[in-house]
């Protein structure tokens, strides 16, 4: 720490500006943790006896499960996607990205509709067996279920533009060293993407830790669900901080599991010849095992939901749409391709920072941008609402504009929100470019900033732009902070959505799901046409 | 002296072991020193200390009489007007050849540059290649732009990591020859990393063993 | 440059301590604004009925002129924002689907009292909070639904008889983290005390014929699923059920019957959604206007026809489907008492184990 970099220069700027905004994404929740001091009342001796062993192992469980089964999915289509060739392939490349397309709480909803005693999947069941069966999928295993369909392709998506790219030689190496390939995808590939394998991970558990939509409607108690009752339901801010306690050591967790599976080498491939795999290719059983995998993966996680949501959404949609769709429409993807903008800057500032900066703190900040990520919403808008109204009342005496009632305090909550998805997608893009390039340009006679504009920004450009993708639709779809922290009259289609499916009239809901799906299908094209190149 | 190395410590972050541990170095002005040593004990090391590319544990680096690294100073590379040639080579993939090589001449007039890099790229036998890109040069002509984009700014100090390992002999011995020229006209500096006893003898003035720590 | 990074940091934990100081007492008062009203009234609302409330809001405009400002989120989340807020608050009107929720925000101290001849004329006096914080709009039912072909409706009796052992594995309803069955619960306290409240909670957990999971719907849809045998869930579900587009749904929602427990006891839970005016609102002239309006005949039967709730309006009669299923008796408790009990009714859920 003594040995930071001396003086004050271009590095000490950079450093600064990252400084300040991951103090300004923390500060909201932070703020709150560190405002109420723990309470062992009443409540929370309430809390400790009955109900903290539910939510430490259902958490544990939506955890470990979804994550596994995601990360085995999201790995082994990559692998099936890049290195052979089956009927379909092309298609399935970027198709499966879709499932990210789908809200998970819409795809609770549909699922649930659909498994439910008037559903088709029960109906046609009962038909062909010729009694009710029926698969509850409101449940532990059914909210597995979800999370990991939906939220696969967080780790499809950067495990495939790894293996792509740089795996070419170890494939073939292992190839002339005697390996078939279900031994080199264990003991060649698993081993070697296990960093991005992990940092993918990491966002899907970061995405069930701050779910409500889910866990609410099936019924289990997590800890996100434990501090809303508590705090809101309650009213005790000292409980539900001592429950966020528990939280917080939850996404620490997080953080380090990513950071030991990472491993101390950054795993950065230096050299400037990307050759890319000829894929292998599949015939007869294999091509149709292949196919058919994919084929199952990509129904499952979107296919048969969307299909379920066309086919409501023809029974309500007189009824529902109307002008006032027009304008969530702009408003969402005006909010959201705004945000996700600001945000892959902010993060480009953050990671670029840490990633010159020998100072362990700078090096580590941009790690605490997760806490915005998977703190429960409401938590995070309350803590933005209390950092407004500071403000309002600081700006009140010279300016009269409302802060509290204006759209920035909703944009400034995606920004805490969504800056962990921006830091780890460019945490990423930086590490597969390496610092070498980084250093050539200094010895020419660059500074970090030109050297970060006519280097660096080139090569990351691609991973920008995947980061803004992969931000667009999680704003897309988001719902808590949209809810309690809009302007009057401000509505996105999130919103609308919930309109209906909170009233319980989920083929009300489908159509402006639909159009929600189509927005987020767009950007998720998009960013595997980026991949191509 | 030209270039002083003090009592310079240096570990890793995260390794326990000092790299190198009291380490001095010296060279004059206009000398061209070869660095030898084994596998792991420093040499790479110690050219990325003088770069500017890492900081020192302790002791002091002066380079032209000018302290670039001491306990209240540190000098950042792009200050330090040193060429550096990186083991492996980091040509910008976005560039071409052509740019890579002017990427550090951009205080040139459009004629003054072309002129430049054009001279350079012939030094490298490589003038049909301007227009090409990295990926698509074999990892000899990697390593060739490599030597030609560091020489091009025309620095006071030339580092370099393994310039010639992968070029083959006759090659090696014209660049030898034209580098050394060059380096002489302009009474350059340079440090340069090799395990070919041959580098050695056509090329520098003088040689030192780094022993492990 | 050490001095520079103090800096840095000493502007952090400033800027930390200042905001902490903020956030653990209450913001400072607004800068007092001219007492003139403008044209508009500013809700906060947990209602979500889209096309039936903003219509309702719209027509009131065309008659009055006065604009209708909307946020819309869950109780819950409205009522911290509203307490967050403080002095701050735009909000004029919070509008929620639960008495117990009106009772969180009168403890909370946000609301004011207020009163008009209109709004005593429309709504009677059960509906109205004792201290005039809040006025009632709708009302619901939370009902036994039950499979026709199963259950006779002379099996049905109460909600306590729910607790014997002939309904073992025959009883669905939500999980207790609804306010709705919290309320329910808070009104048994509130009725028959503690120990009884907690036996029929225990009673009922016992005879779950699945863990509580999903919303009203879903119970109707276990019970016409043969899962169950009786739902305990609000009538108004089952009235949506009956005119959905979907004719499955309907299907199953014909073989299902509403049965009002308790006519001969204590009568059957009802639960309002109802309104209170902020006490930090600035229009609160035009906010009384808009509960007047909505709490008259015009209002009242939209609400009445289109979310088959009841209405309170005692000039205006239910929909045709409500008035079917025939009149019933209440409960007799004041509906602050809902708000009241409500924690120790969370309490006990949790004790007995009703998920
Ligand atoms: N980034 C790093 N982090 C940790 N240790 C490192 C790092 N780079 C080098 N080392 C260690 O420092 C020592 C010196 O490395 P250096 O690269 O200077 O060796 P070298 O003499 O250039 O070897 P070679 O001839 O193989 O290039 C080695 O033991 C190496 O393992
Ligand atoms: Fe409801
Ligand atoms: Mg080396």
């Amino acid at each position: 720490m003594t040995k930071l970099i001396r003086g004050f220069n271009e590095t000490n700027i950079w450093n600064l500006l990252a400084f300040l905004i991951v103090a300004a994404t923390v500060i909201p929740v932070a703020n709150l943790a560190l405002g109420v001091l723990p309470g062992e009342n009443e409540n929370w001796r309430h809390i400790r006896e009955y109900l903290l062993k539910d939510y430490v192992v259902n958490t544990l469980i939506l955890f470990g499960f979804s994550g596994l089964f995601a990360s085995l999915i999201g790995v082994s289509l990559a692998y099936l996607v890049t290195v052979f060739d089956f009927p379909g392939r092309r298609f399935f490349q970027w198709a499966l990205i879709l499932p990210l397309s789908v809200p998970a709480y819409i795809a609770a909803y549909t699922y649930s509709g659909m498994l439910g005693y008037t559903g088709i999947i029960t109906r046609a069941l009962s038909g062909l067996f010729g009694r009710d069966i029926s698969i509850d999928i409101m449940s532990v295993p059914g909210a597995i279920f979800i999370f990991t369909f939906f939220l696969f392709p967080y780790v499809y998506i950067i495990s495939r533009a790894f293996l792509a790219k740089y795996t070419a030689s170890l494939i073939e190496s292992a190839i002339m060293l005697g390996k078939n390939y279900t031994q080199i995808f264990f003991q060649v590939i698993l081993p070697v993407s296990r960093g991005v394998i992990a940092s993918g991970s990491a966002l899907i558990l970061m995405e069930v830790a701050n779910d409500y939509g889910v866990a609410s409607y099936f019924g289990i108690d997590t800890f996100s669900i434990a501090i809303f009752k508590v705090w809101f339901g309650m009213g005790d801010v000292g409980a539900a901080a001592h429950l966020s306690l528990y939280a917080l050591a939850f996404i620490v967790f997080i953080i380090l599991a990513e950071k030991a599976i990472r491993g101390q080498k950054r795993f950065a491939i230096a050299t400037t010849k990307v050759r890319l795999l000829t894929p292998h290719r599949l015939r007869g059983a294999k091509a149709a095992i292949a196919a058919g995998y994919s084929m199952l993966v990509w129904s499952l996680g979107f296919f048969i939901p969307f299909l379920q949501l066309v086919a409501w959404s023809a029974l309500t949609y007189e009824e529902v749409l109307d002008q006032s769709f027009l304008q969530a429409t702009v408003n969402t993807v005006f909010a959201a391709a705004f945000c996700a903008s600001l945000i892959v800057c902010c993060a480009a500032i953050i990671t670029n920072s840490a990633r010159i900066s020998r100072s362990r703190l700078v090096r580590t900040a941009g790690k605490l941008t997760a806490v915005g990520y998977s703190a429960p919403g409401a938590v995070i808008a309350i803590g933005v609402l209390i950092l407004f109204i500071w403000l309002n009342a600081m700006t009140e005496l010279f300016w009269s504009y409302s802060l509290i009632t204006s759209i920035y305090m909703l944009l400034f909550a995606y920004l805490v929100r969504f800056m962990a998805v921006g830091c780890n997608s460019l945490e990423n893009g930086f590490e597969k470019i390496g610092k070498t390039y980084f250093e050539a340009s200094r010895t020419l006679g660059f500074g970090v900033t030109r050297t970060f504009f006519k280097v660096d920004f080139k090569m990351l450009l691609p991973s920008m732009i995947g980061a803004f993708s992969l931000i667009f639709v999680d704003m897309v779809k988001e719902l808590p902070l949209t809810l309690i922290l809009r302007p009057f009259n401000f509505n996105t289609l999130a919103t609308k959505v919930y309109e209906y499916a909170h009233d319980e009239r989920v083929h009300h809901s489908a159509p402006v799901a639909l159009i929600i799906i189509a927005i987020c299908s767009i950007s998720v094209y998009s960013l595997s046409k980026l991949d191509k190149e | 002296m030209f270039l002083q190395l003090k009592n310079i410590n240096f570990k890793y972050d995260g390794n326990h072991q000092y790299v190198l541990k009291d380490f001095h170095l010296q060279a004059a002005k206009g000398e061209i020193v070869s660095i030898l040593g084994l596998s792991g004990s420093g040499k790479s090391t110690v050219i990325r200390l003088i770069a500017g590319l890492e900081v020192p544990a302790g002791g002091t680096i002066e380079i032209n009489g000018r302290l670039v690294a001491g306990p209240d100073s540190f000098v950042p590379p792009e200050k330090r007007k040193v060429g550096m040639v990186f083991q492996d080579y980091a040509l910008f993939p976005h560039l071409s050849v052509y740019e890579n090589i002017a990427f550090g001449l951009s205080h040139l007039s459009k004629a003054e540059l072309s002129a430049r890099v054009n001279s350079l790229l012939e030094l490298i036998n490589m003038s049909e290649y301007g227009s090409r890109y990295p990926y698509q040069l074999s990892g000899g002509q990697q390593q060739r732009v490599a030597v030609a984009r560091a020489l091009a700014p025309k620095p006071d100090l030339l580092l370099m990591d393994e310039p010639f390992s992968n070029i083959d002999c006759e090659l090696k011995q014209k660049m030898r020859g034209e580098i050394r020229e060059i380096l002489k006209s302009e009474s350059a500096t340079c440090l340069f990393v090799t395990h070919d006893k041959a580098d050695l003898e056509d090329l520098s003035d003088r040689s030192i063993t780094i022993e492990p720590n | 440059m050490k001095k520079f990074w103090l800096l840095t940091l000493s502007l952090f934990l400033l800027s930390t301590v200042l905001l902490t100081g903020c956030g653990g007492g209450t913001p400072a008062p607004a800068a007092t604004k001219p007492s003139v009203e403008a044209k508009e009234v500013n809700i906060y609302t947990s209602r979500h009925y889209p096309g039936i409330d903003d219509a309702i809001y719209k027509s009131f405009t065309d008659k009055t002129g006065i604009k209708v400002n909307v946020i819309k989120a869950s109780g819950e989340e409205l009522l911290q924002r509203i307490k967050t807020e403080g002095a701050s608050s735009k909000a004029d009107i919070y509008l929620t689907a639960d008495a117990g929720n009106l009772y969180l925000a009168k403890q909370a101290g946000v609301l004011q009292p207020f009163t008009s001849p209109a709004l005593t004329k429309n709504i009677p006096a059960d509906f109205i909070d004792t201290d005039k914080m809040w006025v009632g709009l709708t009302m619901r039912a939370r009902v036994l639904v039950y499979a026709k072909d199963r259950v006779k409706p002379d099996d049905l009796s109460t909600y306590e008889d729910l607790t014997q052992p002939k309904w073992k594995g025959k009883i669905v309803t939500r999980s207790s983290n609804n306010i709705y069955n919290q309320s329910m619960l808070a009104a048994f306290i509130a009725m028959n005390g503690e120990t009884q409240a907690k036996e029929w909670a225990k009673g009922i957990t016992a005879n779950f014929a699945r863990q509580p999971e999903g919303g009203d719907r879903d119970q109707a849809k276990a019970v016409a699923a043969g899962k169950a045998d009786v739902a305990i869930m609000n009538s108004y579900y089952l009235g949506q059920m009956l005119s959905s587009k979907d004719p499955l749904e309907v299907k199953a929602a014909e073989s299902l019957g509403v049965f009002f427990p308790n006519q001969n006891t204590t009568g059957t839970h009802v639960n309002i959604g109802g309104a209170g005016i902020v006490k930090s609102a600035k229009n609160v002239d035009n906010a009384v206007k808009l509960l007047e309006y909505l709490s008259d005949i015009e209002a009242q039967q939209k609400f009445a026809e289109a979310s088959t709730e009841y209405p309170v309006n005692p000039a205006v009669e239910p929909s045709a489907l409500l008035k079917k299923w025939g009149t019933f008796r209440k409960q007799n408790i004041n509906l602050s008492k809902l708000g009241e009990h409500n924690r120790r009714a969370v309490q006990i859920f949790n004790e007995v184990g009703w998920k």
